[in-house]
């Protein structure tokens, strides 16, 4: 059956064509794939940053977050949220999961997110977080976390399970569908959690906290434990005005201007731009040159059979259309065959590293698409090369080379 | 007269890049019905002459004719046109597409002049039937035996029932029982369907079938 269809769709004598398509093909898609990933994680990042205004506290840094600034007392947020344009403000935490190392690689870094789920989340393209397994945070929950799938693939963690950090013990209640992009290594907890972590690992701040006895102005309350905070603006609003708006009305706070902070993305993330437009000409250089190459010498390989063709009646266009026909027939048995050798490869692999928490490729329906039309056009206009070469010459010219 | 050639000339470039004379002026008849068979050593431009003669090559200079067409100053289309509908080629390696049946190679000659595919495979079993080739139509070149490709391509040639027939030395491979099968169907040809048969042969029993001997020497005919 399998030997049958094949046979169909393969003219005879082109096995080793396709297969030569098909390695082409395969590298193309699975760089193609590689690239994805990092244009997924690159744009959901973009995506989150245009979807909120990100405030922190004026600072160098409490904790990690998604606006660089100190703590954001609890003073600050009511001054926030009387900001006209404001629709909602959601405190936040945000701490690295392992304290003793360098974090500078966002890309694998492991991040706890503390959220006060009394505000409903603000982001206007992450207002919910879809679950694979159990359930989201609820108002009130404690001592319950909720993981991104490469977090939990990585720490081999599912609902039930007790995951330690910090002298804390927190029970896994659901795991996220993956995303893609950062909240895939989140550990996500209600703020209170986030704020009791956050005390227990940073001595200079139990200090601070319990300092001042009597001086009720400036004494920190538990409130005031926040990272930052995620603002919503109200329908209409232009963010970028309310963010300004938040800037000039709230003294010691660092305020993100969405655009700005997307523009700042791209410029940090520049180099795996770079890096993705290099592996994309690779991928079609690699891929066009090997499939380009595979069908030119099919073509010049039966430049006896054109002579013979042609002695009896054969016109240009003839050969053309029979030549034209043959290639797309193969090209895209070779694509097809191709994509499926990525994703198998693909397969493969991810399997072996998802253990990790990590997914190196992407196979997205353009990404397949675009292959496919890359390997009939380019696979169609290497064989008309390939035979307006040889309809050049006489038909015995064409014999004998072809003996 | 079916075919004639005016002062064909043809060299091809030699090693050193300096051209190398074959045929240097020849004239050729050939009327309907005729078997006609050129001889000539090895190199002599026997079978460079029949190329031009079949339009599979141009010449440096001269004319070839079909009846009142003088066919070499065609254009690729039309010369297409003619090798499909009124030429008719043997060869002595078969030149058959391997990875094509027996059946398929045969109705290759109809493909390209336009014939109802349904009509061309009737006749071209009829064909295969008669030259004891019909049980192995569905065998591939290399599966068959030397004698038995050529006979196929003897039915690819003779499908069309071309006014004129080629034949470079198509009993070259051959065995001298298989050689004669050939050579009575090319004699079979001439007589009962009026074809022009040019034979290039260095075999003297194959010539002594012909009406007419011409002996290329030096690029041109002398009387044989």
């Amino acid at each position: 059956m399998v030997g049958l269809t094949l046979r169909a769709l393969v003219p005879r004598g082109y096995l080793f064509t396709v297969v030569g398509i098909a390695v082409g093909v395969a590298g193309l898609v699975a760089l193609g794939a590689m690239a994805e990933r990092i244009t997924r994680f690159i744009e959901g990042g973009d995506r989150f940053v245009l979807g909120q205004i990100s405030v922190a506290g004026e600072g160098m840094g409490m904790g990690t977050g998604f606006t660089a600034g100190g703590l954001l007392r609890a003073a600050k947020i009511a001054e926030i949220a009387r900001v006209p344009g404001v629709a909602a403000v959601q405190p936040q935490v945000m701490l690295p999961l392992r304290t003793t190392t360098s974090q500078f690689l966002t890309l694998t870094q492991e991040l706890v997110l503390g959220l006060d789920l009394t505000v409903p989340m603000p982001n206007r393209h992450y207002q919910e977080l879809a679950v694979r397994a159990g359930r989201f945070l609820r108002p009130g929950d404690r001592g319950v976390v909720v993981l991104g799938s490469d977090f939990a693939a990585s720490h081999k963690l599912g609902v039930g399970a007790s995951l330690p950090v910090g002298g804390l013990t927190l029970t896994v209640v659901g795991v996220l569908d993956k995303t893609l992009t950062a909240p895939d290594r989140f550990a996500i907890v209600s703020i209170a959690d986030a704020r009791d972590l956050w005390l227990r690992r940073d001595p200079l701040l139990v200090q601070v906290f319990s300092s001042r006895p009597g001086d009720e102005t400036n004494r920190l309350g538990r409130d005031d434990l926040n990272s930052g905070v995620a603002v919503a603006w109200s329908a209409g609003e232009d963010p970028d005005d309310v963010a300004r708006r938040i800037q000039r009305a709230v003294t010691g706070v660092n305020v993100t201007i969405p655009s700005e902070v997307s523009r700042l993305l791209r410029e940090s993330t520049a180099f795996f731009s770079a890096l993705l437009f290099g592996i994309g000409v690779l991928g079609l250089v690699i891929g066009g040159l090997s499939l380009s190459n595979t069908v030119t010498a099919a073509v010049f390989e039966r430049i006896g059979e054109f002579g013979i063709k042609r002695a009896l009646g054969a016109t240009d266009l003839h050969l053309l259309g029979e030549v034209l026909g043959e290639a797309l027939g193969v090209s895209l048995s070779g694509g097809v065959a191709g994509a499926g050798l990525a994703l198998a490869i693909g397969w493969l692999v991810d399997t072996r590293v998802v253990r990790e928490g990590q997914q190196v490729f992407v196979f997205s329906p353009r990404l397949l698409a675009f292959a496919l039309a890359f390997s009939v056009i380019l696979g169609a206009l290497a064989a008309l090369y390939a035979t307006l070469r040889i309809v050049r010459l006489s038909p015995a010219e064409a014999i004998r080379r072809g003996a | 007269m079916l075919a004639r050639a005016r002062g064909l000339v043809k060299s091809y470039r030699g090693a050193d890049g300096r051209p190398v004379p074959v045929l240097a002026g020849v004239d050729l008849e050939a009327k309907a019905g005729e078997f006609l068979a050129i001889v000539g050593a090895s190199g002599s431009g026997k079978s460079t002459l029949l190329n031009l003669l079949g339009l599979l090559e141009p010449a440096d200079a001269g004319e070839v004719w079909f009846g009142e067409e003088r066919v070499s100053h065609l254009s690729r289309r039309a010369q297409a046109r003619v090798r499909g509908a009124s030429i008719g080629y043997v060869f002595q390696s078969f030149l058959l597409i391997s990875r094509m049946t027996a059946l398929e190679n045969v109705l290759l000659a109809g493909r390209y002049t336009g014939r109802d595919r349904r009509v061309a495979t009737r006749e071209a079993m009829a064909l295969m039937e008669r030259l004891g080739v019909a049980p192995r139509k569905d065998h591939y070149p290399p599966q068959l035996s030397g004698g038995e490709q050529q006979r196929v391509a003897y039915c690819r040639a003779v499908l069309n029932a071309a006014p004129l027939v080629l034949a470079d030395e198509p009993t070259g491979s051959l065995d001298d029982d298989h050689a004669r099968v050939i050579l009575a169907e090319l004699r079979g040809l001439c007589r009962e369907r009026g074809t022009s048969v040019i034979l290039v042969t260095h075999r003297p029993e194959a010539a002594a079938e012909a009406d007419r001997v011409l002996r290329l020497r030096g690029g041109r005919f002398e009387a044989a």
